[in-house]
């Protein structure tokens, strides 16, 4: 899957978690960027992420993403 | 050896003359054996325990970085997991496990003698041993390079500002700095010992002043009437504050004078609006050590039930940390109300939310004050359950006392109550500035020296006038 389909298919996921309608993702964008991405809303997110690409992350995985991109490289090399 | 004794104040500008006189590199050195006298100066034996918690942490954390397969990484972490907190399990359930099973056989109609352990759970126990776990399963996780040199562990698990109460620092904030440049720094020194000041004011000005209404109302229930028992439970949130929060200070003060950057523990608690922004404000290092090591993990593993996995992780975290600061219902009670009050706000945010949006309320005064109080209420309610000779039974006849029988007036202690006024007035005043208009009134940090030294000067005295001198114990020791 290109890095494009995978931002394209990312996009609504968080506008739906974190309820922003007009979120836009970046390879930098963290949780210090979205004011409702905490620790709570975060395993909802991981929850979701999985359920689009149907892949299983690992616990380490999670302790890996300090950005979007660190996430986008985690489900890329799961696909 | 205790912050608040005369020892402490002999040792430790003892420790920074020596410290800076001495060469860069033997810094460390010199920094670990202050350390590990600090230690066992409360009691020789003890030292041991911490020495094999250490040598533990460092054989299987090397142990894990030099295994390649991921099986193997798992057995040796859970093997330090396991040999890591069975010193810290022993000392604090082996006497309640052993009543419950002496009670059980007394039931059955066996009355047999049990060896009883009367040993005091040693100091710092379970704050070196967080760190210790913390630091093992950031190197299983990769998120820290294993330190290959003993020293340098040995020296974070006992460095002596933290070891007795934290902050629970980590590896990754730890490590570099103690093997980097230990350099005196003139702003470092000035910034840490102006923390220290006000440590040192919240704990023997505030924290063991209130202490003395506290207890005088709490150990004698039956004689007090409700609303002496309803200002002693609102009391003991600023209590813990004053001891925790100036116990806090007076650590990361004393390491910042060595040029050493300890993490925050408390951020103005009492204007945190709701439960969860309370927690982010409040024993700051414990929750986050929570949080990376006890709830995600939780969370991860629920997280196929959406929202509810998120608050059986939530509700658990805290009756583990509730059963982590006792073992009794009492304390699992605490941690429930906390869990409780946190799963309902996340799941009420959204309306929250919407509902603040619609009338605007998020920057209005008193809807903020509302928050505040209300939160502040909340957390003395659950605190009361916190207490170390509450058990539920009371705690729930003092809430009986406190709605049925507050009409008299409480219990009189007048210089208590008004040097406890004096010394909360005054922090309270300086967290409120420093929440809603920082920069705006410079005391100790004002460039007039006057201003500055006459801030300085004043606070000694309050310190002086409204302190206690009596060496009273810090309450988190007993965790």
């Amino acid at each position: 899957m290109e890095k494009e389909e995978i931002v394209s298919r990312l996009t609504p996921v968080f506008r739906k978690v974190f309820a922003d309608s007009t979120l836009v993702i970046t390879d930098q964008l963290s949780a210090l960027d979205v004011e409702k991405w905490d620790s709570l809303s975060h395993m909802l997110l991981i929850a979701e992420v999985e359920n689009e690409f149907t892949i299983k992350f690992k616990l380490k995985d999670l302790n890996k993403m300090a950005n979007v991109g660190d996430m986008i490289a985690i489900i890329e090399s799961k696909l | 050896m205790v912050f608040t004794s005369f020892n402490f104040l002999v040792f430790f500008p003892t420790v920074l003359v020596v410290y800076f006189l001495l060469p860069q590199k033997f810094r460390w050195m010199f920094l670990l054996a202050a350390s590990y006298y600090f230690y066992i100066n409360i009691k020789p034996v003890y030292a041991l325990l911490l020495a094999g918690v250490t040598l533990t942490t460092y054989i299987f954390t090397n142990l894990i970085a030099q295994t390649n397969s991921e099986k193997g990484k798992r057995l040796y972490l859970t093997l330090a997991i396991v040999l890591t907190l069975l010193p810290l399990l022993f000392f604090k359930y082996f006497n309640f496990v052993n009543e419950g099973i002496y009670s059980l056989l007394n039931l059955a109609g066996l009355h047999l003698q049990l060896p009883q352990i009367s040993l005091l759970l040693p100091v710092g126990i379970s704050f070196y041993t967080f760190m210790a776990l913390g630091y093992t399963i950031d190197v299983y996780n990769e998120e820290v390079e294993v330190e290959k040199n003993f020293g340098i562990v040995a020296l974070f698990l006992s460095f002596f500002p933290v070891v007795m109460s934290g902050p629970i620092e980590r590896a990754s904030n730890m490590f570099h700095q103690f093997r980097g440049k230990l350099q005196f720094s003139y702003e470092m020194a000035v910034s840490g010992l102006q923390l220290m000041l006000w440590g040192y004011f919240m704990k023997l000005a505030l924290a063991d002043r209130l202490s003395i209404y506290i207890d005088a109302v709490f150990k004698n229930v039956d004689q007090h009437v409700g609303s002496s028992l309803m200002l002693a439970t609102l009391m003991q949130p600023i209590r813990v504050y004053g001891d925790l929060g100036g116990y806090s200070l007076i650590a990361i003060g004393c390491a910042k004078v060595m040029g050493i950057n300890v993490i925050p523990n408390f951020n103005r608690p009492f204007f945190a609006t709701t439960m969860s922004e309370f927690w982010r404000r409040w024993h700051m290092s414990l929750i986050k050590w929570l949080t990376d090591y006890v709830y995600t993990p939780l969370s991860f593993a629920f997280r196929s039930y959406g929202k509810w996995g998120i608050v059986i992780a939530l509700n658990l975290t805290f009756i583990i940390s509730g059963a982590w600061h006792g073992a009794a219902l009492n304390f699992l009670v605490w941690g429930f109300i906390q869990g409780v009050a946190l799963s309902v706000e996340m799941l009420t945010r959204k309306r929250k939310d919407a509902f603040e949006a619609r009338f605007n309320l998020s920057k209005k005064w008193w809807y903020i004050m509302f928050g505040c109080v209300f939160t502040y209420l909340l957390f003395a309610f659950s605190l009361s359950f916190g207490g170390d000779a509450a058990t539920v039974p009371e705690v729930l006849k003092i809430m009986e006392r406190i709605f049925t029988d507050s009409l008299r007036l409480p219990y009189k202690d007048g210089d208590t109550m008004l040097y406890g006024f004096i010394a909360f007035s005054i922090l309270f005043l300086k967290d409120f500035m420093e929440e809603y208009y920082p920069g705006r009134i410079l005391l100790f940090n004002n460039k007039n020296n006057t201003i500055r030294w006459l801030s300085y000067y004043t606070v000694i005295f309050l310190i002086f006038y409204l302190g206690i001198f009596s060496g009273e114990q810090f309450v988190y020791f007993q965790f």
